[in-house]
Formats: C-alpha cells, sequence, structure tokens
C-alpha cells in the first residue's frame, strides 16, 4: 500500500452510513402510508426492506435523509418523525420541484424509495435535559420540530417547560393541526399556534405574525433552550426578539436548508464558510450561524 | 525513506519496469508548449519536464462524468465500476501535484470515504518528478515546493543522473524488481541534491504572502473588493477545473435505454446555479458573493476545517484564467496593497511597494 494513509486522515475516517458503508447508495424502502397534511406537503410513512436495517436506523431529532428514485433524483428531507419510535419513519415533503412533483403524482403507498441516511447533526438534544424547551416554528419548518417535539414527549420526565409556537399563513396549511391540538388539550406541552390570516375559515388561535406569539410566554432565560426552524424571513425577525427574551445566542438553535446533493460533505454545494450544512449542520447555534458569512440571510 | 542513485540513461529502462505495475500515466506534448497527462503507451513521449499540465491528475481519480450507480427504472440501484481505472502509476507528479493529492485525499477519505474516489487513489502509484519554478509559480509560499510524504518514488534530476527517493514499500517493489537500475546515494549525490534545492528555493519570484490570511479575509468579507472582482470575472468555472484541489460535484439522474443511472460530474461554485434550492432561492446569486466564495474557500474555509489551505501554488488556474486574474494579485488587492486589475510589475513580487 502506498503512502495514500496519512495519519490525520486516518483519524478523521468515520466509515459508512446506517445505509451502507458505500454512502452513495440508497437502501430501499417502502412507502407505507401516504397522509395529506396539506393540498401540497404530504406525511410519507416508510419502512426499510431490510428488516435489520429498520431496526438499525436510529437517527436524532433534526437529522435528515435522502431520498431518491433512480432516473428522476435525490434530495434532502427532513424526519418529522420521533426517534424513539422504531422501525419506521416518516418525511414530510412539499411539492416544490422535479422529484417532489414525482413522489406526488406517481408514488403510491407500496410503492419503493431509496433512503440514504441519516445525515447531518441533528439538535442537541443531550442538552436539554431538565431544561425547558421553547420551539419557534414557521411554516413547512414544523415538520422538522414535530420529531423533535415528540421526542421530548416521548420522554416527557427528563425536561422541563415544553413549548411550541408555531405560525402558518391561513388555517388551511396549518401542518399537524389535529396532533397538536390534541397535544395542548392533554396538556403535556404548550402550545400557541398563529395564522397570519384566517381567510374567513374557523380558527381558535391567535391571528398575528408569529413573532408576536413570543409576547404571550414568559420563560426563564437561564434554564430555557430555544429550537427555531422556518424561511429566512422568520429567522430574521425571530431570532432577535428571544435573544430579546434573555436568550444567549448559544442557547438558540436552528436548523438551515441549502442545496445539498451529497449529503456527507463531499460535493460542495451546501458549504458555507468551513462548514457543510448536509455534515456539520444542518443544526447550528444562532452564535454560529451569525459568524458564517451568508449562513443565514442571503 | 531510502535514498537511492539512478544513471539518467537508465530512465526509459525504469518506465519500462513501472508499465509492470499498472497503466503508465504521464505529461506529454499535445501542442507546442502545450501538456497534458495521459495514458503513455510508449514512454519514450512522456515530458516530465512539462512544468504544468492543463488538467492535474483528479481527472484519473474522479472523471469529469461517471454514473455513481445504475438501475432499473425506479429503483434497484447498485455501484457502478465505470469510473475504476485499475492499477495506474503517475509519473511526473510534482511536489505541489503530491501535496494536491493530499489535500483530496484529507476530503475523500477522511470523514465518510468515498468509495469511487478510494477505489482509484489505492489504486495509484506516484512517481515524482523534481522541477523547477516559472514565474507562475507559487508553491513555495503554499508551503508546497517540496514534499518528502505521499509518493512512492520521486526522481530528482542532476548532472547525468537522478537522485531517487522511496517513500513507501511499493516504491520499494519497484527498486526490487530492477535493483541493477540503482545504487546507494553517495555523499555527492546527496551534497548536489541539496544545492539543487537551495537554487531552486532562490528561483521563486512569485510569492503569496499567507501570515494571517484567513484572518485578513474574514475582517475583508464585507469589502467592496469583491464586488470589483466580480466585473472582471466571468464566472465559467476555468479555474476550478484546472485546480488540482476543486473536486466539487453535481449528482443527477439520467434515463438510459435500459433504465436509469446517477451520474456524477464536476461542478464549479463559481456556477449561478450551484447554490440554487428547489423553489428557486439561490442562496448565492450575485456573482461576488460566488468569487468570494471559491477565494475563502480555498484560504480561509479549509484552513479553519483542516488546518491548511487548499491551494498548493502550482499556477493552473493564473495560466488558464481567460480574463487575466491572477490569484496572488487578488489577495494583495483585499490586503489594500493593490488596486483590483492593477498590473503585476517586475520587481514587485510582494506588492508591497505597488502605487495607487
Amino acid at each position: 500500500m502506498s503512502a495514500i494513509m496519512y495519519p490525520g486522515v486516518q483519524q478523521q475516517r468515520l466509515g459508512g452510513l446506517v445505509t451502507g458503508e458505500n454512502v452513495y447508495l440508497p437502501q430501499p424502502a417502502r412507502i407505507t402510508r401516504i397522509s395529506e397534511l396539506t393540498s401540497d406537503v404530504r406525511l410519507f410513512d416508510l419502512r426499510f426492506v431490510d428488516p435489520q436495517l429498520a431496526e438499525r436506523f436510529v437517527y436524532k431529532p433534526g437529522q435528515f435523509v435522502e431520498l431518491s428514485v433512480l432516473g428522476v433524483g435525490e434530495g434532502p428531507f427532513s424526519l418529522p418523525s420521533p426517534p424513539t419510535r422504531r422501525g419506521f419513519f416518516q418525511l414530510g415533503i412539499r411539492r416544490v420541484g422535479t422529484l417532489t412533483n414525482y413522489l406526488f403524482d406517481h408514488i403510491r403507498e407500496g410503492d419503493l424509495v431509496g433512503i440514504r441516511g441519516p445525515l447531518g447533526n441533528g439538535f442537541p438534544v443531550e442538552l436539554f435535559r431538565g431544561q425547558d424547551v421553547l420551539l419557534l416554528a414557521g411554516g413547512l419548518g414544523m415538520v422538522p420540530l414535530r420529531g423533535l417535539l415528540l421526542y421530548l414527549l416521548d420522554q416527557r420526565e427528563l425536561f422541563g417547560r415544553v413549548i411550541l409556537l408555531a405560525g402558518f399563513r391561513s388555517p388551511q396549511v396549518v401542518l399537524f393541526r389535529d396532533e397538536l391540538e390534541s397535544i395542548a388539550r392533554r396538556g403535556d406541552a404548550e402550545i400557541h399556534l398563529s395564522v397570519d390570516d384566517t381567510q374567513g375559515l374557523p380558527w381558535s388561535g391567535a391571528v398575528c405574525v408569529v413573532t408576536e406569539l413570543l409576547d404571550r410566554v414568559t420563560v426563564d432565560p437561564c434554564r430555557t433552550f430555544a429550537v427555531a426552524c422556518g424561511p429566512p424571513v422568520f429567522y430574521k425577525f425571530m431570532l432577535e426578539k428571544v435573544v430579546a427574551m434573555g436568550l444567549g445566542r448559544d442557547r438558540i438553535y436552528l436548523s438551515l436548508e441549502r442545496r445539498m446533493e451529497c449529503g456527507v460533505g463531499k460535493c460542495g454545494h451546501c458549504g458555507v464558510g468551513y462548514t457543510f450544512t448536509c455534515l456539520h449542520g444542518p443544526v447550528f447555534s444562532y452564535w454560529d450561524a451569525l459568524n458564517l458569512p451568508e449562513l443565514i440571510y442571503t | 525513506m531510502q535514498t537511492l542513485r539512478m544513471a539518467e540513461s537508465s530512465l526509459p529502462q525504469l518506465l519500462e519496469v513501472l508499465k509492470g505495475f499498472g497503466k503508465l500515466i504521464g505529461p506529454v506534448e499535445k501542442a507546442p508548449g502545450v501538456f497534458t497527462l495521459e495514458f503513455v503507451e510508449d514512454p519514450s513521449k512522456l515530458r516530465p519536464d512539462a512544468l504544468r499540465t492543463i488538467l492535474p491528475i483528479k481527472k484519473f481519480l474522479l472523471r469529469p462524468k461517471f454514473a455513481m450507480l445504475r438501475g432499473g427504472p425506479g429503483n434497484g440501484a447498485a455501484p457502478s465500476r465505470e469510473n475504476e481505472y485499475g492499477p495506474m502509476v503517475y509519473f511526473g507528479a510534482h511536489a505541489c501535484d503530491i501535496h494536491a493529492l493530499r489535500i483530496l485525499d484529507t476530503l475523500f477519505l477522511g470523514g465518510y470515504p468515498d468509495p469511487y474516489y478510494e477505489a482509484n487513489r489505492r489504486n495509484l502509484m506516484v512517481v515524482g518528478y523534481g522541477c523547477f519554478p516559472d514565474e507562475k509559480c507559487f508553491c513555495q509560499s503554499m508551503g508546497c515546493a517540496t514534499a518528502d510524504t505521499g509518493f512512492d518514488l520521486f526522481l530528482t534530476p542532476l548532472a547525468g543522473r537522478f537522485l531517487v527517493t522511496v517513500a513507501s514499500a511499493r516504491g520499494d517493489d519497484v527498486v526490487r524488481a530492477a535493483p541493477q537500475l540503482f545504487q546507494p546515494a553517495s555523499r555527492r549525490d546527496i551534497q548536489d541534491y541539496l544545492e539543487r534545492l537551495r537554487e531552486r528555493e532562490k528561483a521563486f519570484t512569485l510569492h503569496l504572502d499567507t501570515s494571517d490570511l484567513p484572518y485578513v479575509l474574514e475582517l475583508k468579507k464585507d469589502d467592496p473588493v469583491w464586488d470589483e472582482l466580480a466585473k472582471k470575472c466571468l464566472c465559467c468555472g476555468s479555474c476550478s477545473m484546472v485546480c488540482p484541489t476543486c473536486t466539487c460535484f453535481n449528482v443527477r439522474d439520467e434515463l438510459t435505454a435500459d433504465g436509469a443511472c446517477r451520474v456524477r460530474t464536476w461542478d464549479a461554485c463559481l456556477y449561478r446555479d450551484y447554490a440554487l434550492v428547489a423553489g428557486g432561492h439561490n442562496f448565492r446569486e450575485h456573482r461576488a458573493d460566488r468569487v468570494r466564495n471559491r477565494y475563502y474557500h480555498k484560504q480561509e474555509a479549509f484552513v479553519r476545517q483542516y488546518g491548511m489551505p487548499s491551494c498548493v501554488g502550482c499556477g493552473r488556474c493564473i495560466e488558464n484564467c481567460p480574463t487575466g486574474i491572477h490569484v496572488v494579485e487578488v489577495f494583495e488587492a483585499v490586503r489594500g496593497e493593490r488596486p483590483v486589475g492593477g498590473l503585476r510589475q517586475q520587481g514587485q513580487a510582494q506588492g508591497k511597494e505597488v502605487q495607487q
């Protein structure tokens, strides 16, 4: 063997993904259920065909997978299912491009797709133990935060207060509405939902921009972690308001979107500064995000 | 590491021996003064004295386009081996090329190993060849002017003979395959070799001040110099294609006669749709953002991630930029030592005395 394995390289070697040594090779997973969340967002339930892989596939809330249909394309999707529930996983997908159009138009329950992962760092849930957790969701940002919310509630006694503030454009596009209302009723978490506009539809929650929901809660800034997920404009107004509540910028985490192709820090597309969003993210502390140029706002 | 001597006249025999270890790759003169790396059947065509080939060795490790997976329509994807070349011998690697391989190895073999890169990399024997710098070489500034590891054999031309450095067991295999070609290096050989190194050190005319460069870049991230540079850069990606450490790639699916494949092609961060996501948002829409990103990745981001820049100072980007952007001048402009696009003048190697 030639001198290709420099000591430093050897130390940094992680090996393959849960889905295989070849990090680019997807494993077949069956779509077991498709539910409509809104007119353009669907929840897909999946199970790996290989039963051992299905059991072995453990992930952290906030991690993601690459889903592909060979011949159509591949894309990154976050996991709205809690890793505390084994054997299956879910993906919340909005119809937005070539691959997702194919998933909506051609993929039915029982069909197979390819999955690689889990990828990315996930939310730092180990820090949240014994602490209050404030979840802030804007629109589709509810998808990864639903995985975190259920994860926290599945181990309810390990955490302090769990508060969710989620804002949507209108009542038709509220994600996981029944489930969130049921959680609120049983008192497991404090849940505040808002819409920008009711559009004349029945709505029991707030009618305001999502940042105004922050005025309805008081938190102890020294024992609270905030986790935010939403579009860039959501971060722009939300995060500084959380800082104004007294939270340190290292107690606020956010999950970011980027063009991801390989998912393993090789192809370069999601690179921001010295980080690859797919590898070192997609979850960053607000402090780190502010110090990586281009990371939050472009 | 072992040090041997080989007569200059023995080179053709050594090349024949090397052919037994794999397909021979080396620089050949494609057109007068234009050198490319090619598979070589006839070793007499090799021009190891060529200073730089248009494309570096990366093209034999990861082809510009290859299918990673093939399968029937829909599913059943299986890895494709069409990127693999089998055993290869890269003859004529300069020190900068060897350092570039170290950077590629860090990226592709560290973290989650890339199986397509690794398959070819493990099959690559590297035989270095001593060079002398021209006005575009700044490997000295990048700490890449010499290599004492990362190759199997290294030939340094001295008068009438080569000093041969053996840095791996595979290099030793070559020596054992033709022991009659080699003698132990004498004290005189070593002395001449050191003398050559000293002369070479003095021959560099282009210097990049890398001291605190990552810090300077961090401070200058909002500087108008990037907008100025964006007016000159076409974002054509030539610099990325010829760069020995630029390996960004695109993944896309294609339909074939008998199914589908997942194709991997070279890409460049300067291309407009590089950071475009589904839904139409482009995270680096402006040319200045993309230009800045490329220079930051080379000299700031990579340093923070791996403790070294991802530039070896080979000069390929200087040689191939259609609008004459000169990487050393760019960083001088970033430091505020010259205007953007200011012409490089004789005797101002460091650019420090350049007048506005």
